[in-house]
């Protein structure tokens, strides 16, 4: 490897050759950059040399033998190659070079690679040495910067503690600091004392693409993807780390599934690709993947960003996991420099964003009752019992009389808010520390986090314990790291959520009427158990749902660890060895305990068996394995031929047990534990679990090749083996192409600098979703029934012996423009068209058969759409920054088929599957309004007639728009001035329909005996002429289209407004380095048409889910 | 150096190759049982028909009651769907529609099981236990094919729609049979069942011979084969003589099985009979006796009263006084009641109609069925013909309500369903129910239409 090379610097006939020197040497030097991992430890090497009257050319051999130091000079340089005597020990190469080129008038600059260049000092001699201290925006000082004279080779780096030191000519007019992650900064030499401050720079991550297999540079990849950094995520309070991404991804959908804390949201990205399959996106935490929906226990406070791969080419990579999108969180890593020690804090209060409907408040509950009274002569309550209307009350004694006004007044007198008595306004705290540090060889991340959430419904809450430890190491061509995420949570929820039968507490807050005082003037709950001691009018619904919610709990801890190790091994440098191995596991606990000594645990009925209260106990373990081993192969020809191919072997191991309990006659002084449980043949324990094991095993291929920087082509091929499919289908290959188009690397836009960055992608692939069972393909029977006691078997599914993967094609193309210099503004657009084949759909089968449905694998369905990200600084001075970014995607749906014998299929009892109709449209007659001369309801026939009989099956139609969300997104802004700082989030969801099924609930002669929607009193029709919205009181409610709600809603769901307070007032008290204040909220402000509880919810109907709370916070973040 | 080179990767890929090898993909389901080891000896052939017996349930009593004029809706009942008691039913409705696919999922277990067994080859004792077993499954298909008839026939005649009967398990999309095609195939089923239960077997539990009997009367009463119906209700009444006034409140509270021939067992972990009349939760009374039924007892001398109906003078206000009783259970488990499918009291009813109709000397069976209930009972006469028939429905009216007989009798005969106003105080006018109207039949679920194209709906719906 030796290798000396001579240059002739001043033969200015010798072009050829100075023409071949530049190319070898810009071939040295990107062949270095390949190496990365083996360029480590070069700043170690010591030199001795002990000589007399030795030529330099000869020293620097000795050197050459001593180290890895190579030396390039030209013949010319040292030309009059005098001898010297030298005694040197155990010195720096900087030492080294000094004393040998002390007289010569030569310098020397050390690239990569060991490379030391020596060529004419031109100024010898009047050299200054230009020391300083660089650091970050922090404080913090930052090792490892390059130093570099502008327009020269004259380079150094910094230190652990930030100094440095270098030699310049004195007429140098400007230093360059550069180091990754940091925005490179040219400083004029004003002195010989410099303190520097180098910016952050995300952009610099938006550059690569990371794929979890590969990484490639952004203008190398053919990829769609977004990147959401750090400071979007950090901090943000009350929400899990997936919810944290709505209105960041354009694509991807993010809709809550219930405002409990803790709970995960529904994640779509680029449309709904499966009916019965999963939808669910892959999620890989530091290379190991994570099981999508448990995300209580990981601390987004850790989370250093999160990459989502949106098309074929990245996606193909995990074959036949990846159709859903795949989403890649990288947690954050130590730095090189001294210890960080940094600690933030929140507090807050939570409290419940108000549905838009009203119910009737005592005054007119009582009105209404009177009312119906009058008009049909039916009894919903005291309010026409007791009315001076009521002939019972017209006829009846003067001492009747009397007590009826008594009666009603002391109703008068209460009114009662029920959601007062269910919600609760609940405080949330949150502490986090962290130490990270190393040197270059060695980093670590440690950070401890506490996070504790009350929930905006009584009972409700999470609390959570995380620990985070990363560590990176390297040393010469070795390299690799270890990350261990380990939470515990415990979650407490509330009873019968997202039900709408009676005594629950959700549908409590809705149905309970509002003179019904829970509360005896002794402070007794006054419920069905013990009201024949009260006189009570109501129904008990609100006190039912509270007696229930008091002496019950229901309790979920986890304990989750995601621990990874990955290794690398540069055997080459061309070829590259890694293994990684990761472990998902997941332990959960559910409790469910009933009180036996209240009226909800007396009973004996199934629920309560024996009538003494009731305790479920219940284990869920989940472990999943992953090994990936493979090499990876790059080498640049040619300078121009840029080539990179990985194959890889990889194993997925999963193994799933369940073990669960309830036991009854629970003794009460015991409670909340096995221990109080009798066991007897009247309180008979339930036992139950169950077992399941998958695998899949998988070869891959990827490849990239790259043209002069400008023409990238990548590939890749993946050959997946599964148990979870049927055994003739056990094995199936996946494949992608794309290509990149680097045009600003074109000559005609290369000096343009309007145009800072210009890429074209395109790509297309295979991939299938992920199946949600593990042997649906299977027949089965199961001897889980009874007769007698005697115990039973029962067929459980007729199976699917063609059972295979759900497959996707997928088409993308896209652009990233940056425009101006600095790039200011920035647009990413793609457009895609997904299709899903052999898609599951169950066909229904004839009640005859004895089963439902018969799974088929003969759907298929289609996702179009377009997405954009613009983002752009607005304003941006050295005190003063503005930016603004809006993102969305629109996505288009539609079935392209069911199965060979249908073209349309019911999907449950209120939508419908139906070729050339997007996947979730409900299935309604349409509501023709209420007849303003006689209050009739009015449906839509099918041939546009008008009747007021209804009849679901004739007059259904899908006219009333689908479940799934067509557009979208979200728009962010932030301001910064000086240390004041100012970011806003707004998030929203659209063309997205649901079923308010509250309504029929609230607005239902039906259910009259519980409280009503205002509109019931106000809106109603009650006499020839009213234009009204409801219909006559006795005329039944159904279900048509005027129960399918828009469900659109824009929200503000973060506004963050900080302060850092000064380094010169943090100076003076010392310790800490810096330190920021701040408040902020989410879900502030929310517009919608939704009529009931939260529009956000991804559940086919509105039944009383829990609503998303808002939530207001203020904390500190300080370095130390 | 190349050498080395190529040392390296073969060092390298030959690791890949062994690590490629650890590969195990050869998972068997753990919580599953295949159809191959489904039906493996004469126990899983039990098992197959407990799994059948499993679906026998409480629908056919509770739908009866809430349409027909035994039942009231007490103002108390706040909770429940009163589509049905309101006869605003349709093919969407799951209350009338949910037994069409229970029913057949029970007689698609039987047909599995029924293929199962001929695929044993079976030696020695197991040999009779599984005649016993074929028996009862043929007896219990024709049973449940039996009780989809009465259900959901456009009307018990020859000619209108049936039901299709299931002799194998398939995923076809079949068409509906004509009643009396339902009525042969049940029929066959039974004469089969009849010769292959032992008469030894005697569990009440299940079906046995003497249940096939009892199967075999109602069968040919709804046929309007008065002969068969005289045979075997004979053969019934022979073999289980009526209950004396002293044992009779004893079947109600299941400490006793006389009379019994066939019933539904419960056992504590099965939903409650009685709670669709009466829901602890809340101490609802969901349907009460009605009055009309009330009025029709002689309250101090009929033993059936006090075991049918229960008066609560502590039950105040808009609350039913008057609660079903013969489903009320123990105190420790209340509403946990067997269904009684078939008995002796019934078969008196089914020989005197019978006889009424074809013979003329029914009044003697009339009697004798009184004289057992009814305390210082005088056997009546009865002037003629109809006049007996009258007597015999009233007669049914009563000492089989709440047990699944009361719409579908009226039916036999295209009576109208008339309520008294005093128990139509919540039905929203729902007084009459003329056979004219689609609801008089019960309608098959819309999703059987909207699947099976080969289906019929019943008429004018």
């Amino acid at each position: 490897m030796t290798k000396t090379i001579l240059l002739d610097r001043l033969n200015k006939h010798a072009l050829t050759k100075r023409v071949l020197l530049t190319m070898k040497l810009t071939w040295m030097i990107v062949m270095i950059m390949c190496m990365q991992v083996s360029a480590t430890s070069f700043a170690q090497q010591k030199i001795s040399i002990t000589a007399k009257q030795v030529s330099i050319k000869a020293l620097l051999k000795t050197i050459e033998n001593q180290t890895e130091y190579r030396f390039v000079y030209s013949n010319n340089a040292l030309a009059n190659d005098k001898k010297i005597s030298v005694n040197i020990h155990e010195v720096s190469l900087d030492e080294a070079m000094r004393t040998l080129l002390k007289e010569t008038g030569l310098t020397y600059t050390l690239k990569e690679s060991n490379l030391v260049v020596i060529y004419a000092n031109k100024k010898s001699g009047k050299d200054v040495v230009v020391s300083g201290k660089v650091t970050d925006e922090d404080g913090l000082a930052l090792p490892g910067v390059s130093v570099k004279v502008s327009g020269l080779s004259v380079a150094s780096t910094t230190d652990g503690s930030g100094a440095f030191s270098i030699r310049v000519p004195d007429n140098s007019a400007s230093l360059e600091f550069t180091s990754i992650g940091y925005i490179k900064q040219t400083i004029p030499i004003t002195g010989s004392f410099m303190n520097i401050v180098l910016k952050a720079d995300n952009r610099d991550l938006q550059e690569v693409v990371v794929t979890g297999y590969t990484t490639y540079k952004k203008s190398q990849s053919a990829s769609a993807s977004t990147l959401v950094t750090a400071e979007k995520i950090n901090d943000v309070a009350g929400l899990t780390f997936d919810q944290i991404l709505q209105g960041r991804v354009p694509g991807m959908s993010v809709i809550s599934s219930s405002g409990q804390p803790g709970q995960s949201a529904s994640t779509v990205i680029r449309g709904i690709g499966s009916v019965n399959g999963s939808s669910t996106p892959l999620y890989i935490l530091d290379g190991t993947p994570i099981e999508g929906g448990y995300f209580q226990t990981i601390n987004p406070e850790d989370v250093e960003n999160v990459t989502v791969l949106k098309d074929a080419s990245a996606k193909a990579l995990y074959g036949s996991r990846g159709s859903n999108g795949v989403i890649i969180i990288t947690s954050k890593k130590g730095k090189a420099g001294k210890v960080q020690v940094q600690y933030s804090s929140q507090y807050g209060f939570s409290n419940l964003t108000e549905g838009k409907t009203t119910m009737m408040n005592t005054a007119q509950r009582l009105q209404f009752e009177e009312g119906v009274g009058v008009d049909f002569k039916r009894t919903i309550g005291p309010g026409w019992t007791y009315s001076p209307k009521n002939p019972t009350y017209i006829n009846g004694t003067a001492a009747f009389r009397q007590r009826a006004d008594q009666i009603l007044d002391s109703l008068r007198n209460i009114n009662i808010d029920w959601r007062d008595q269910i919600y609760q306004n609940s405080k949330f705290q949150e502490q986090q520390a962290s130490v990270s540090g190393g040197n270059e060889n060695i980093r670590y991340y440690n950070s401890l986090n506490y996070y504790k959430q009350d929930g905006i419904a009584k009972r409700t809450g999470l609390e959570r314990y995380s620990l985070k430890s990363n560590v990176d190491f390297k040393d010469n061509k070795f390299s690799g790291n270890v990350n261990i995420t380990i939470g515990y949570s415990n979650s407490s929820f509330t009873e019968g959520e997202g039900g709408t039968g009676a005594g629950t507490a959700m549908s409590a807050a809705y149905y309970a009427l509002p003179y019904e005082n829970p509360y005896a003037p002794d402070g007794t709950l006054i419920h069905q158990g013990n009201k024949a001691n009260y006189f009570i009018l109501d129904q008990r619904e609100g006190s039912q749902a509270l007696e229930r919610l008091q002496n019950s709990s229901n309790k979920t801890n986890q304990l989750k660890s995601v621990i990874g190790t990955s290794l690398a091994y540069q055997i080459l440098p061309e070829l590259k060895i890694t293994t990684r191995a990761g472990i998902d596991y997941r332990n959960t606990t559910d409790q469910a305990f009933i009180n036996p000594d209240s009226y909800y645990g007396s009973r004996s009925v199934a629920n309560t068996l024996g009538g003494k209260g009731r305790f479920d106990e219940g284990t869920r373990r989940n472990f999943n394995i992953i090994s990936t081993t493979g090499l990876t192969y790059a080498k640049t020809f040619n300078e121009k031929h840029d080539f990179e191919a990985s194959a890889f072997y990889e194993y997925v191991y999963n193994n799933y047990n369940e073990f669960n309990y309830t036991g009854f006659g629970i003794d009460g002084r015991l409670p909340e534990t096995p221990a109080g449980i009798i066991n007897s043949a009247a309180f008979l324990p339930i036992v139950g679990g169950a077992k399941t094991t998958s695998a899949l095993a998988s070869f891959m291929g990827v490849a990239r090749y790259t043209y002069n920087e400008k023409y990238t082509f990548t590939g890749s091929y993946r050959y997946d083996g599964s148990t979870k499919v049927a055994p003739q289908n056990k094995w199936h290959g996946f494949y992608s192409f794309g290509a990149n188009w680097n045009a600003k690397k074109e000559d005609f836009l290369k000096d343009l600098s309007l145009i800072a960055d210009l890429n074209f992608r395109s790509s297309y692939g295979t991939t299938a979703s992920p199946l949600s069972g593990n042997y649906n393909y299977l027949a089965t029977y199961a001897v889980n029934t009874s007769y007698n006691g005697i115990a039973g078997s029962r067929p459980v599914s007729p199976g699917n012996p063609d059972y295979d993967w759900e497959y996707v094609n997928e088409f993308n193309v896209g652009f990233d423009l940056s425009l101006f210099r600095s790039s200011r503004l920035r647009l990413a657009a793609d457009y895609y068209d997904k299709k899903t084949s052999n898609m599951f759909f169950d066909q229904p089968l004839s009640a005859l058969s004895g089963f439902s449905s018969l799974a088929l694998s003969t759907g298929k369905m289609q996702n179009r759409g377009i997405e954009f990200d613009i983002s752009g600084d607005i304003i941006k001075t050295s005190d003063f920054t503005w930016t603004l970014g809006v993102n969305a995607g629109y996505n288009k749906n539609k079935i392209l088929h069911l199965t060979d014998a249908a073209d349309q299929l019911l999907d449950g009892d209120t939508r419908v599957f139906k070729v050339g109709l997007p996947y979730g449209s409900y299935y309604a007659p349409n509501w023709a309004g209420v007849d303003p001369q006689t209050g009739d309801a009015q449906y839509y026939n099918p041939d546009g007639s008008i009747t007021t009989t209804y009849n679901a099956t004739t007059q259904s139609v899908a006219e009333s728009g689908s479940l799934y969300p067509k557009f979208t997104g979200g728009f962010n802004t932030s301001l910064s001035y000086r240390g004041i700082s100012a970011t806003a989030l707004f998030s929203f969801v659209s063309g997205v329909k649901r079923w308010n099924n509250e309504d029929f609930y609230n607005e239902n002669q039906r259910y009259a005996t519980s409280n009503q929607s205002l509109r019931m009193l106000e809106d109603r029709w009650m006499k020839p002429g009213d234009v009204k919205t409801l219909q006559r009181f006795d005329v039944p409610r159904n279900f048509t289209s005027r129960d399918i709600e828009d469900a659109s809603f824009l929200r503000l769901r973060n506004l963050n407004i900080g302060y850092s307070i000064p380094k010169n007032v943090l100076d003076k008290i010392g310790l800490i380095k810096t330190m920021k204040l701040f408040v902020q909220g989410q879900n502030l402000f929310t517009w919608t048409k939704w009529r009931g509880m939260d529009p956000e919810n991804n559940s086919v109907y509105g039944r009383f889910q829990y609503p998303n709370a808002r939530t207001y916070t203020a904390g500190l973040s300080a370095n130390f | 150096m190349i050498k080395n080179i190529y040392k390296k990767y073969t060092v390298i890929f030959s690791l890949l190759i062994v690590s490629a090898s650890c590969t195990k993909l050869d998972m068997k389901p753990t919580d599953t049982i295949d159809p191959g080891k489904a039906f493996r000896n004469i126990g899983d052939i039990n098992m197959g028909l407990i799994g059948a017996y499993a679906l026998l349930d409480n629908t056919m009593i509770i739908n009866n009651s809430i349409v027909s004029d035994e039942a009231m809706l007490p103002t108390e009942n706040t909770v429940s769907n009163t589509d049905a008691y309101r006869w605003i039913y349709t093919g969407s409705s799951g209350s009338v529609t949910a037994l069409y696919s229970t029913y057949y999922t029970a007689i698609d277990r039987i047909n599995r099981t029924l293929a199962g067994m001929d695929l044993l080859t079976l030696t020695g004792a197991d040999v009779a236990v599984s005649d016993q077993y074929r028996g009862e499954l043929l007896a219990l298909r024709a049973f449940m094919h039996f009780e989809l008839l009465r259900a959901y026939a456009a009307s018990y005649q020859n000619g209108a729609l049936g039901v299709t009967y299931l002799n194998k398990s398939t995923f076809d999309f079949l068409a509906r049979d004509n009643f009396e095609t339902t009525v042969s195939g049940a029929k066959a089923d039974l004469t089969a069942a009849k010769s292959l239960i032992p008469a030894s077997f005697t569990d009440k539990s299940r079906i046995t011979r003497i249940a096939v009997s009892a199967i075999q009367a109602r069968l040919a009463l709804y046929e309007k084969n008065w002969a068969d119906a005289i045979t075997y209700s004979t053969e019934v009444i022979t073999a289980l003589p009526l209950a004396t006034r002293a044992q009779f409140p004893a079947i109600w509270t299941d400490a006793s099985e006389t009379e019994i021939a066939w019933k539904a067992k419960r056992v504590a972990t099965d939903s409650r009979t009685g709670d669709v009349y009466f829901r602890q939760s809340g101490g609802i009374v969901l349907y009460a006796p009605s009055f009309k039924l009330i009025n029709t007892f002689d309250k101090v001398n009929d033993v059936r009263y006090p075991a049918y109906i229960k008066f609560d003078a502590t039950r105040t206000g808009t609350k039913s006084q008057y609660l079903v009783n013969k489903y009320a259970g123990t105190t420790s488990v209340p509403g946990l009641a067997d269904i009684k499918l078939f008995r002796t009291g019934e078969m008196y009813l089914i020989r005197a109609e019978a006889k009424a109709e074809s013979t003329g000397d029914g009044a003697a069976d009339l009697n004798a069925l009184r004289a057992a209930r009814i305390t210082g009972y005088s056997n009546a006469v009865f002037a003629d013909k109809d006049a007996l028939i009258t007597a015999i429905y009233t007669e049914r009216f009563k000492e089989l309500t709440f047990e699944g007989h009361r719409f579908f009798d009226l039916r036999r005969r295209n009576l109208p369903v008339q309520r008294l106003p005093e128990d139509a105080i919540n039905a929203s006018g729902a007084v009459t129910l003329l056979p004219t109207k689609a609801q008089y039949t019960f309608p098959l679920p819309a999703q059987e239409l909207a699947i099976n194209k080969n289906a019929v709906q019943n008429p004018n719906y």
